[in-house]
């Protein structure tokens, strides 16, 4: 597993809001499903003493680690204030970092990203789905039905199309050992980089498949970064220059990060790229033949 | 959000950094009382929201005995289809040399990335080409408020010191103005010292509100329509109108439609809960394009409610041909109350954008649609509800385990 199991109990900022509420019920359901932790307490400034689905609320993330056994946290607070959520964690000692919000201005990012590295903690987001790692925990919103257990990682910018090849893959009978939504901003915590390194020292982890956008360079430093046997897919073949398509960060800025030439520059490395995301359940099994 | 260049001037001359003294008018008698002050030769740069304007004709040099002729000449001019609707009168620089500075945002490091070089003047992307060596390169940490001037050092190099403290004044601009990028391109070294012969600034869309701005000009009206829903829209040019949720999923069903040889009209991200009204809307607006002819709803997502998305599509009443992939929650109920109108709903986005490639492909064949209509009630569709191929089951689920 990487960066948390059943053992990892989860806290989450903004505990009393509707998204935050919504969501500790679910990860909270696929925990008694699996037999983890799961969200063992909420942050709510100012609400303190409440409760939510049965999970205390504190003011603070220091006041919830003096009473709990926390080592990761989900953030649902709106955007003015994730930046902060995102530092206080971190300076309370916690090491994932999940940032589900999205629409945070990017020099804010910037710099709750750069203390929460000085602090060390990992940041997975903004404007992501989280994780989950079948039959183990859940840390975000993906919807856990569509996950089966198995040998393959993925890691991607997007969150519903991640579902999409996670649907795929367990319709075509290939399980997942982590699925992580690194994000869909330009500036993000962990990126293809990061979370491929530690699907080199994962041993549940047999091969990965990488899920990148337009925008930037980084899927080429990701898929390169690593031995493992890698399946990608790039979204935005069809979309125009300078038109940001959703995502802040899926825009092709300059000549840069335009789907055509990154799938070329993955191909090069000897990466194979789907040019259908109903392709690559084959894909992934072809690695699996022909042993690389 | 691009700022227009005299806004741009008027952010970092707050900020300290010198630019040539200059008049925004927004008709050509308007440049009359400047004339003494713009003195012998000045220049006139149109404020069009397009790149590019110097080679399209958008900047021209006048004196003051053909200023106004040329304002006027540059006033009935389109830039690229826009008209000019403003003008920056600016006095001409005595130019020795030019440099280049930029301040980007590095996804790479995550940090802002500081670039500069000496062979200003030719188009910053040859010079990265062709020698890449007289780029110099920083990234700064995001958390100090000024840059280290070992950082200015190691950017400068032999050029003049007194571009130190624009770097850092540009840099501060970068940070306050919430920008991803904030250029100066060319940097000049007069006679009377440096200046900002042109200025470019990119403001953060996710923090246009806190830094003051109202409406986002980069966006056409349909876009801004979309805005106001919440949703994100982008207009393309093709007859498929495209309705996802998540920019992820809709720009792959996007280049699907490209892969199976159709045009996608737009791309309509709907966001999160996709609730009955949100989706109506979603479908008047992309229905309202009129080269829309028929549309592509995909969506996908544990908590989607199918029978709300599919009750939205029904209360659209839109007159073009629906096809719909939907999976969530309540899928059976959205399939019933859709197949009962008469709507197309398949099951994988291969199929429903396969199926609106054909039915575009056949149109030029067909009866052209009438004008705007309102239908009356489950006449525009045929009801082909195939039968699922994959429907995912336990046992499938079951197979993944210990498998692969």
């Amino acid at each position: 597993m990487i960066y948390g199991d059943k053992k990892t109990g989860v806290l989450v900022q903004g505990a009393t809001g509707k998204q935050g509420e919504f969501h500790i019920g679910l990860m909270n359901a696929y925990a008694q499903q699996v037999g983890g932790r799961g969200v063992v307490a909420g942050v709510t400034p100012g609400k303190g003493g409440q409760q939510v689905h049965g999970v205390p609320v504190y003011n603070t993330v220091k006041d919830a680690m003096k009473e709990h056994d926390i080592g990761a946290a989900v953030i649902f607070v709106p955007a003015g204030a994730a930046a902060d959520a995102i530092m206080e964690e971190a300076n309370a000692g916690i090491d994932t970092i999940v940032c589900i919000t999205e629409h945070i201005p990017v020099q804010d990012t910037m710099k709750a990203v750069a203390y929460a590295r000085m602090e060390g903690a990992s940041v997975i987001g903004p404007n992501c789905p989280g994780l989950l790692s079948p039959g183990e925990v859940k840390m975000g919103i993906m919807p856990s039905a569509l996950f089966t257990r198995g040998h393959v990682g993925v890691i991607s910018r997007s969150g519903t199309l991640t579902y999409e090849v996670v649907d795929e893959l367990t319709r075509a009978g290939i399980g997942q050992s982590t699925v992580v939504g690194i994000g869909g901003d330009p500036v993000i915590g962990q990126t293809f980089v990061d979370v491929m390194q530690r699907f080199e020292k994962d041993p549940e982890t047999k091969a990965v498949v990488l899920i990148g956008e337009v925008g930037g360079n980084l899927e080429e430093e990701g898929a390169t970064c690593t031995d493992l046997p890698i399946v990608s897919y790039i979204a935005g073949v069809s979309a125009p220059p300078d038109k940001r398509m959703g995502h802040a960060g899926a825009i092709v800025e300059g000549g840069e990060g335009d789907a055509k030439s990154k799938i070329a520059r993955l191909k090069k490395h000897g990466v194979p790229v789907a040019s259908r995301v109903s392709e690559i359940p084959e894909m992934v099994r072809e690695l699996f033949r022909c042993g690389c | 959000m691009k700022l227009r260049e005299y806004e741009a001037k008027n952010v970092i001359k707050a900020a300290g950094i010198p630019v040539p003294a200059g008049f925004l008018i927004r008709s050509p008698d308007e440049l009359t009382p400047h004339l003494d002050a713009l003195g012998t030769a000045f220049v006139l740069k149109a404020q069009v929201d397009v790149g590019g304007r110097g080679k399209a004709g958008g900047i021209l040099m006048a004196d003051k005995a053909t200023g106004t002729k040329v304002a006027k000449d540059l006033f009935a001019k389109q830039i690229k289809g826009l008209p000019v609707k403003e003008v920056l009168a600016e006095q001409k620089l005595d130019i020795k040399h030019e440099y280049y500075l930029s301040i980007t945002v590095d996804r790479s490091s995550r940090q802002p990335l500081i670039l500069f070089t000496e062979a200003g003047g030719v188009e910053i992307e040859v010079t990265a080409k062709e020698h890449p060596e007289l780029i110099r390169k920083v990234v700064a940490n995001p958390l100090m408020k000024d840059l280290p001037p070992f950082l200015i050092r190691e950017l400068l190099g032999n050029a003049p010191r007194e571009i130190g403290p624009v770097i850092n004044k540009l840099y501060k601009v970068f940070i306050e103005k919430d920008a991803l990028l904030a250029e100066i391109n060319p940097l000049v070294a007069t006679p009377n010292g440096i200046f900002a012969a042109d200025a470019k600034i990119i403001v953060d869309d996710n923090a246009l509100g806190r830094q003051g701005i109202t409406v986002n000009r980069d966006l056409s009206e349909r876009e801004r329509e979309a805005e106001k829903h919440g949703f994100s829209y982008v207009e393309l040019d093709g007859k498929i109108g495209v309705i996802g949720n998540g920019a992820g999923l809709t720009m792959a069903t996007l280049d699907l439609i490209e892969y199976y040889g159709g045009k996608a009209a737009n791309f309509l991200d709907v966001g999160g809960g996709a609730e009955s009204e949100r989706v109506k809307n979603a479908v008047r607006l992309v229905a309202s394009v009129p080269s829309v002819k028929v549309i592509v709803v995909n969506l996908l997502g544990g908590i989607t409610k199918c029978d709300e998305v599919a009750k939205g599509i029904i209360a659209a009443e839109i007159p073009q041909k629906v096809i719909v992939r939907l999976a969530g929650t309540n899928e059976a109920e959205g399939r019933r109350l859709l197949s009962e109108k008469g709507y197309e709903m398949l099951d994988t986005m291969d199929l429903v954008v396969k199926k609106a490639v054909e039915v575009t492909s056949e149109q030029p064949h067909q009866k052209k649609p009438g004008p705007w209509k309102k239908p009356n009630g489950g006449q525009h569709s045929v009801a082909v509800i195939t039968k699922p191929e994959s429907q995912p089951t336990s046992e499938m689920y079951q197979l993944g385990k210990g498998g692969m």
